[in-house]
């Protein structure tokens, strides 16, 4: 085997601690269950935790990438540290919360949520320093090529994002009756699609820097620094400008994204098979091609702005 | 010399995307070279294998490799370099006079065949040519030295090397098409390749102060 | 009639192979050998086969002739380092002077696409100086053309080549970015990285023909590499960009016939002192093929071999040879390196031979001899780490077995160094016949003192970067060469060159030369690039000229 695998124990440990916080989870909600409010006493409320349900989803699609894509690149590292076995587990957790909050009715923050997302975003910051790590101590540091095939710099934003977008869903559900959904003193809608906007972007480059890597050698590479530019740039004109009763462009392209972070899943397993040997080389190709998991993370950041989109819609004020 | 890849076998990924056709057809004929000489007489043949296990001595608990049933298929099939140094004659001349003349210096210095000489005395004999030393009328003015450097040397090691057995001693990843190689970092491997190598027992390395071969 | 490359041409019947698909083919147009074609080229590697793909394009009728094999590389070539010699000239050459060059695969294929099918796709450019060594770098000969005039087609060949290089390079004015981004690198690149960066150079990864992406020809796919390493033995999946799998199927697209198996014996000169077409062996007998110009592409020890087998009553010297030139300033170049043992696992059997590289001694001139030279980062496989064991250390036995077994933990930089054109050194024929009945060529190569200094130098210097990455148990190969040039050298006077600035030869206006043949000069890299830029620009001038009639 490589160099380094994470010990058995280690992967059970991954996987005990999903099936503990989603069993906590389940507990907790059984307790709250108790007391249901009437919906009439919160003309406000359905919408929020519409809201917050859809920001629960964003942040679970975006962890499920990051879970299968770390998985595949820590691997092709070889785990050659200990602490590369991290964002299987918070990524983990955070798809378990995102189900759980999807599921979730209820208006108010839940606390595991919140913990696990922090989490996430926690382990996207301390990931993001290994990287950068990883690439500055190679020779010529943060030259062109080492950005190519060190550890990938914008990577561990995904689960940064994650984390974010699940913590603003929890502020949102959190709002108290009567009152616009706000973050930070500012409205929510607005926050949420500035964030969107800056996930976009940084997706774009990275997607673009791996592309250029790949020298575009397919016209439709070029999808993902095309389109999700012009979301991230309707985005931060929600975000800033103007407040508006529609954004049908805006919601059309951002729905446009959603499906192209689905079709480059597609696309990138046509790339596998472009590889030589193809599936039948699944061993390298799964390694050294176009990774699967990578292309939802626009579909994620992408709901997330849908989701803001709804947002401003509900409360036109804030 | 213990083995240091243990359980490493090359021929195990026969059937693995790490081999493709062609090569299973060319291994397999490696594998199955005809054991008896087409070139070599019977007594040039005796002089060749002894030549040919001090050129390349081979451990006792292990099927040898039959170094010199490539050497006569090389000379037999006439399979060139694409060069020749100008003081040597063709390679099946030079093969014929050099063993020829490596018997008759056998002679000369320790009064028996090459054959019968002791591992020691044969050695000897072996280093002088390698410096130039032989001057026997046997080797009928072909340069001792070019025919050990240019001959005996490449043809010998070259059969070594080029068979499987030699793959798994030193750890080479071995045939590798489709399937290539993903890790090429230092100290990095995939899971297909030799595993870590088990650290050497012989006295030279660790003699130099390494921190660990393996 | 068996299928064996080697046994039964390929090229043949309207069809030749598609490299792309298994068993594919193409269609071929095929000229009669009575046919008058507009050019016969001789040789189908760096030279021959992009002159023959943009000659077709520019509406010649072409036959390019090889004497080796059409192979198909997806089915043909196994993961084998003895097998695929089959890729080499193994043909018998007389090598002899006081430093005899080896031949072989380190220097001369076999095969249609020639040495590009097992070469270790370095694509560099030259520095531009050395277009004028005499003039500026006080030594050698000036190269009758400009420098921009060569960076312009180094420009295309690197695009058609899809050649895989860094986003910056290091050295030399400015050029537009490959077309394909580097590889990554592997451990033993890494080491020539970090012992250059201690010694205070800059390194780079080298510019590879070889694809980091897929690639869409217009007749096929080439994936990208898979690192396998065994590129110098053949690449069985068509990520390598040899002429094979890029100007040979455009030559094609073209219309220009490519015969396989055909060795050109000999050029046929007619009354008027022109030549009138060539005589080859294929299938066992001896053909002519008529031809309106013959273009000579079959390296530095082909050409002067073919030009010199040719002579006639009228040219009793050889062809062209009116300056005595032929086969003379063979130059090749130096190959030395230093290996060691590391502490961790390299494995260098992994991914292209040369990864990195290092052109600090070709930009800088604080040295006291001539010439520049680079280094790279090395992978021998099994039987090449032998020989280089057995010859560089002198080691058999169980010395040998042992110090083989340190394979996973080696390292080594191998040089690339410029030598210096010396008219003594030189290809003639000896009385010895090959399999064809052809006289053989006698190669006789000294190193004069400028190499020999050169070669110190570098060794030195790879030796302080090796030490500085912590490599153990260092040792030099002092003896070892590669690439050839210089036996029918370029220039602007009759007196002292055999061809002039287009290729053409002087001698005898529809004779003419398209390889490393012509280099006045060697430098410190690689030469298959430039060979393929002058070959491109060989084919703009010979439109240039058609079309005002002077052809």
């Amino acid at each position: 085997m490589s160099s380094r695998q994470p010990p058995a124990a280690l992967l059970w440990a991954t996987l005990g601690a999903v099936v503990i916080g989603g069993a906590g989870l389940a507990l907790r909600s059984g307790r709250r269950a108790a007391r249901p409010l009437p919906l009439a006493l919160h003309p406000g409320r359905s919408s929020t935790v519409r809201a917050a349900r859809r920001l629960n989803r964003a942040a679970g699609v975006l962890a499920t990438s990051v879970l299968a894509d770390s998985a595949v690149e820590h691997y092709r590292g070889s785990f050659h540290n200990r602490a590369m076995i991290a964002p299987l587990i918070s990524g983990g957790l955070s798809l378990v919360v995102s189900l759980h909050g999807n599921a979730d009715k209820r208006a108010g923050a839940h606390s595991v949520r919140d913990a696990v997302y922090a989490l996430a975003l926690l382990t996207g910051l301390i990931g993001t320093a290994f990287h950068l790590y990883n690439v500055g101590k190679k020779p010529g540091g943060f030259r062109w090529e080492n950005l190519f095939y060190g550890a990938p710099l914008g990577a561990p934003a995904a689960l940064l994002l994650s984390g974010s977008t699940g913590y603003l869903a929890e502020r949102v559900r959190d709002t108290p009756r009567g009152r616009i959904p706000r973050i930070a003193g500012f409205p929510a809608g607005r926050t949420v699609a500035a964030a969107t906007a800056l996930g976009l972007l940084g997706t774009v480059a990275e997607a673009g820097l791996l592309h250029f890597r790949g020298a575009f050698n397919d016209p439709f590479m070029f999808a993902p620094v095309t389109l999700p530019p012009l979301s991230a740039l309707c985005m931060a004109n929600a975000a800033l400008g103007p407040r508006r009763r529609q954004r049908w462009l805006t919601r059309a392209l951002l729905r446009l994204t959603v499906c192209l972070g689905l079709a480059g899943v597609g696309f990138h397993l046509r790339g596998i098979n472009r590889q030589m040997g193809g599936w039948h080389n699944v061993r390298q190709n799964l390694l050294n091609g176009p990774p699967i998991p990578a292309p939802p993370s626009f579909s994620g950041l992408a709901l997330a702005g849908l989701a803001a989109l709804g947002l401003m819609e509900d409360h036109p004020d804030g | 010399m213990a083995e240091r890849y243990p359980g490493y076998d090359v021929l195990a990924k026969r059937n693995t995307p790490s081999w493709n056709a062609k090569t299973r057809e060319v291994i397999d004929a490696r594998l199955a070279v005809s054991r008896e000489p087409r070139f070599f007489s019977p007594g040039e043949w005796r002089t060749l294998w002894a030549l040919c296990d001090r050129i390349v001595p081979q451990p006792r608990d292990r099927a040898p490799v039959p170094l010199p049933a490539y050497v006569d298929e090389k000379l037999y099939t006439g399979q060139l370099d694409g060069y020749r140094y100008a003081q040597l004659p063709v390679q099946g001349e030079a093969w014929r006079r050099g063993l020829a003349a490596l018997e008759a210096e056998a002679q000369s210095a320790c009064g028996a065949p090459f054959t019968q000489l002791d591992p020691a005395q044969q050695d000897a004999l072996l280093g002088r040519m390698q410096r130039g030393e032989l001057t026997n009328p046997a080797w009928q003015g072909m340069p001792c030295q070019l025919f050990f450097e240019h001959r005996v040397l490449p043809d010998i090691t070259h059969a070594y090397y080029a068979h499987p057995t030699a793959w798994n001693e030193i750890g080479f990843g071995g045939p590798a098409s489709p399937r290539g190689y993903a890790r090429m970092g230092l100290d990095r491997r995939d899971p297909w390749e030799a595993p870590r190598a088990l650290p050497t027992t012989h006295g030279t390395a660790s003699a130099q102060g390494h921190r660990s071969d393996g | 009639m068996t299928d064996d490359p080697r046994e039964s041409p390929r090229a043949a019947r309207g069809r030749a192979p598609d490299v792309f698909r298994p068993g594919g083919w193409v269609p071929m147009r095929e000229f009669r050998d009575d046919e008058l074609v507009d050019f016969a080229v001789v040789g189908t590697g760096a030279g021959g086969a992009p002159l023959i793909a943009r000659l077709a394009e520019s509406g010649f009728s072409v036959v390019g002739l090889d004497a080796g094999p059409y192979y198909r590389p997806l089915e043909d070539f196994a993961s084998d380092e003895r097998e695929q010699s089959k890729l080499y000239w193994l043909d018998e050459r007389i090598v002899e002077g006081a430093n005899p060059i080896v031949m072989g695969g380190k220097n001369s294929g076999k095969a249609v696409g020639g040495s590009t099918v097992h070469f270790a796709m370095v694509s560099l450019r030259f520095r531009p100086e050395w277009f004028r060594s005499r003039s500026l770098l006080g030594y050698g000969a000036d190269w009758p053309v400009d420098w921009r005039e060569m960076w312009h087609y180094y420009g295309i060949a690197e695009q058609a080549l899809r050649i895989a290089g860094p986003v910056h390079y290091p050295w030399g004015p400015w050029r537009p970015r490959y077309p394909y981004r580097a590889h990554e690198l592997n451990g033993a690149a890494e080491l020539l990285a970090r012992g250059a960066e201690a010694l205070g150079m800059r390194w780079t990864p080298t510019p590879l023909a070889t694809v980091s992406a897929p690639r869409a020809h217009d007749h096929g796919r080439s994936p990208p590499c898979v690192y396998r390493g065994f590129c110098r033995f053949g690449c069985s999946t068509n990520a390598k960009q040899s002429q094979l799998v890029t100007f040979i199927p455009r030559a094609l697209a073209a219309g220009a016939e490519i015969r396989d198996l055909a060795m050109v014996g000999r050029i046929e000169v007619g009354a008027d002192g022109r030549v009138s077409g060539v005589h080859y062996h294929r299938e066992g007998r001896w053909h002519f093929q008529r031809a309106r110009h013959v273009v000579v592409a079959g390296y530095a020890i082909e050409t002067p071999r073919l030009l010199l087998a040719s002579a006639t009553d009228r040219y009793p010297n050889g062809l062209a040879n009116s300056s005595g030139l032929v086969g003379r300033y063979l130059m090749t170049q130096s190959n030395q390196a230093v290996f060691g043992t590391m502490a961790q696992e390299v494995r260098w059997y992994k991914g292209p031979p040369s990864l990195a590289v290092t052109e600090h001694w070709n930009y800088d001139d604080h040295k006291d001899f001539f010439g520049g030279y680079c280094w790279m980062a090395q992978g021998p496989l099994p039987v090449e780490w032998a020989t280089i064991q057995t010859s560089a250390r002198g080691l058999w036995g169980q010395a040998l077995r042992d110090a083989m077994e340190k394979y996973n933990y080696q390292v080594g930089l191998k040089m690339v160094g410029e030598m210096l054109p010396d008219e003594r050194n030189r290809v003639t024929l000896a009385e010895e016949k090959d399999q064809y009945g052809l006289r053989v060529a006698r190669i006789h190569y000294s190193w004069g003192a400028n190499d020999k200094a050169l070669i110190q130098h570098a060794l030195d210097q790879m030796q302080m970067s090796l030490e500085a990455v912590g490599a153990r148990d260092l040792f030099r190969q002092e003896d070892d060469t590669n690439h050839l040039a210089g036996t029918a050298r370029m220039g602007t006077d009759p007196a002292s060159s055999v061809v002039n600035p287009d290729g053409r030869s002087w001698d005898i206006p529809n004779l003419w030369v398209c390889d490393g043949s012509v280099f006045p000069t060697t430098g410190g890299v690689n030469p298959s690039l430039t060979i393929t830029s002058l070959a491109l620009r060989m084919a703009d001038r010979i439109r240039a000229l058609a079309a005002r009639s002077e052809l």
